[in-house]
């Protein structure tokens, strides 16, 4: 197994504003020293509410929003003191699909230039074969070569969700950031995206960083799993480990609030575990486990001191009480 | 028994540019006291006019509803006039929502908003509506309800927003509470306390709730008894647990393979190819049949009709002719 990407203690800080004229600035730790491993040909998704930092992990792994410490060794090589034009060049390397299918394509572009930029500013191969690249690109992610010339408004989300996945393989990438990609779609439409993501990783052996709120299809995707709470990594481990015996009464809560079909109002379902409340605030988090007052097996020490990861049933968790 | 709320035949027409255009046509649904009927489909299947429709908020001109009935307890509600509307709106029958932040006022307090509420229905003095309002803050599990009734929408977060349109929907005890999407905006550990709050006050208050939403697994948590809706139609109805386990027409058990499960993930998901179709382009046949890996000539011709062929009622004339 090949380490593709790796980040090491990675930091993100925001600077908020001054308490008065003379006052310090405070800041807030949207990602608090976080590592993972990313294996080539693998996804690893990352799992969270809102807020958790699932995005910003993310983005400062791939140098788009500055890092305040660690480290990310990309195939061996740190992003993070690369100097611009050799990130530049990496950039080929790695590439991104947003959330939001309509405002992540220029709407008076015309789509196959909208594919094709990616390939000019990188100056790839000769302006011909840039279009031969296109119709291949395309015809990859279920697009007819009639629609080249159309413009975004003229795609359905789904469409242009292929648009934007077509244009991030434009550079041939070894690691495709996957910000949301389907959370702005319908059902029957995920279903189409996700086969396709799928199928693109087995065809061009393509590494995913797959940022999700949802478990369904973080597990239909991914091959290993991080849960982020508050700026931290709380568990991670292989998908199926983490999904039949999740250790850390977190992802339990996560667990048991995701909809499915087998829970049922007639078999008089009801939630085993409930989440009340919201996360706390990053700006002054507490001293403990950022978890303890929302978790029911909060005990004395896990509001004195965070808890280390460790291993539990193939799972890493950072919890005292796991299980 | 007869229904609490009982939609007869409804057609809503909206007048486009391409011409006049059918948003719905021949919906009937019903819903009894103190159950679920959960209504699912894709965007623009109809789910949120069929809400408009029984809360008389169709915006017209451009849109009317051109035929049938909706019944309130016997009462008919399409030739109802705007007063008596407004009367029923929030004291019979109320809604909420799917987006918590653009229906909130955000120029006044949550607590004067729910209290308004309140005021509009009942004969009492601001300030035992303003009690009344912290009461029901408490009841749909808000911390310190007394401050937070004080506090600007913008204060408060999606989850917190949302339990707030709740206790304003039912501040006056609503028979029925259409919940168009509740929970679409919201993080899944927020839309598992949502939907648990929404349990809660059907066994409390005994409310008819009609649940809009595009996933079977809410469906699956919350439904007595679903609606699937394609195209401003009625395709197929039953008990929930008829419909999930036993679906009939091919694009209730299309929504169904597609949603991407806990249990397991090495399959490939079960897609349904393409989109449903813009309502002007609809021809004379079904609807669903360029999706459709079951077609046949006559789907294409003749529009089916919701009927039981066999199980429970559907429209789809492969069911019909046990083709699937």
């Amino acid at each position: 197994m090949t380490v593709l990407l790796k980040a090491r203690d990675l930091t993100v800080r925001f600077a908020l504003g001054k308490k008065g004229l003379f006052g310090a600035r405070q800041h807030l730790e949207a990602v608090r020293s976080v590592s993972f491993t990313l294996a080539k040909g693998r996804a690893l998704g990352i799992v969270g509410e809102s807020g958790s930092g699932k995005t910003t992990t993310a983005m400062a792994a791939i140098r788009l929003t500055e890092a305040a410490g660690g480290q990310v060794l990309f195939e061996g090589e740190d992003l993070l003191t690369l100097s611009d034009e050799d990130m530049r060049q990496r950039r080929r390397d790695i590439q991104l699909i947003f959330q939001d299918p309509y405002s992540s394509l220029n709407p008076r572009a015309r789509v196959a230039d909208i594919v094709r930029e990616p390939m000019d500013l990188m100056e790839i191969g000769t302006p011909a074969e840039r279009d031969v690249r296109v119709r291949e690109l395309f015809q990859l992610v279920g697009l007819r070569p009639d629609q080249l010339n159309l413009f975004p408004h003229q795609f359905s989300g789904g469409q242009r969700q292929r648009i934007s996945i077509a244009r991030a393989l434009s550079t041939n990438p070894k690691l495709l950031v996957c910000d949301e990609p389907v959370s702005a779609l319908d059902v029957a439409i995920q279903a189409q995206i996700l086969n396709l993501l799928a199928r693109l990783k087995d065809e061009l052996g393509l590494s995913y960083l797959f940022i999700s709120h949802d478990l369904g299809v973080v597990r239909h995707v991914c091959d290993d799993v991080a849960v982020m709470y508050l700026g931290k990594i709380v568990e991670h481990g292989p998908v199926e480990a983490l999904f039949e015996a999740p250790q850390h009464p977190y992802t339990q809560a996560l667990l048991a609030a995701a909809p499915s079909l087998a829970r049922r109002k007639s078999k008089g379902y009801v939630r085993p575990m409930k989440l009340s409340g919201d996360p706390p605030s990053p700006i002054n988090p507490p001293k403990g486990c950022a978890f303890a007052e929302r978790c029911p097996k909060a005990q004395d020490i896990c509001r004195q001191s965070p808890p280390e990861a460790r291993e539990a049933q193939g799972l890493h968790v950072a919890c005292y009480f796991p299980g | 028994m007869s229904a609490l709320l009982d939609i007869k035949d409804l057609r809503v027409t909206f007048n486009t540019r391409y011409g006049e255009v059918t948003a719905l046509d021949s919906v009937s649904l019903h819903v009894n006291e103190g159950e679920t009927l959960g209504v699912v489909g894709e965007s623009g299947c109809g789910k949120s006019i069929t809400a408009l429709a029984t809360m008389g908020l169709i915006p017209s001109p451009p849109g009317r509803i051109a035929g049938g009935s909706i019944a309130l307890n016997g009462e008919e509600l399409t030739s109802a006039s705007e007063a008596r509307l407004r009367a029923l709106r929030g004291a019979e029958i109320a809604m909420i929502f799917q987006e918590p932040m653009t229906s909130l006022n955000p120029v006044f307090t949550v607590g004067a908003q729910i209290a308004e509420a309140i005021m509009l229905h009942q004969k009492v003095s601001r300030d035992t509506a303003m009690k009344d309002a912290v009461a029901l803050l408490d009841r749909v599990g808000i911390p310190s309800p007394a401050e937070r009734a004080r506090d600007y929408p913008h204060q408060l977060s999606g989850g917190m927003r949302q339990r707030v349109m709740i206790a304003m929907a039912v501040s006056c005890r609503p028979k029925v509470l259409i919940a168009d999407e509740p929970t679409t905006a919201l993080d899944v550990t927020v839309q598992a306390q949502i939907f648990d709050l929404l349990n809660e006050i059907q066994r409390e208050f005994g409310a008819a709730i009609i649940l809009i939403t595009h996933d079977m697994g809410a469906i699956s948590e919350m439904a007595d008894r679903v609606a699937v809706m394609y195209a401003g139609r009625v395709i197929e109805e039953a008990s929930a647990d008829s419909v999930l386990d036993t679906p009939q027409h091919p694009y209730a058990r299309g929504l169904i393979d597609c949603i991407p499960a806990l249990g397991k993930g090495d399959t490939a998901l079960k897609e349904i190819p393409g989109v449903v179709p813009p309502l002007h382009l609809l021809g004379a046949g079904c609807a669903f049949a360029a999706r459709c890996a079951h077609a046949n000539a006559r789907c294409l011709s003749e529009k089916p009709l919701l009927a039981n062929h066999g199980h429970h009622p559907s429209a789809c004339h492969a069911v019909e002719e046990a083709r699937i």
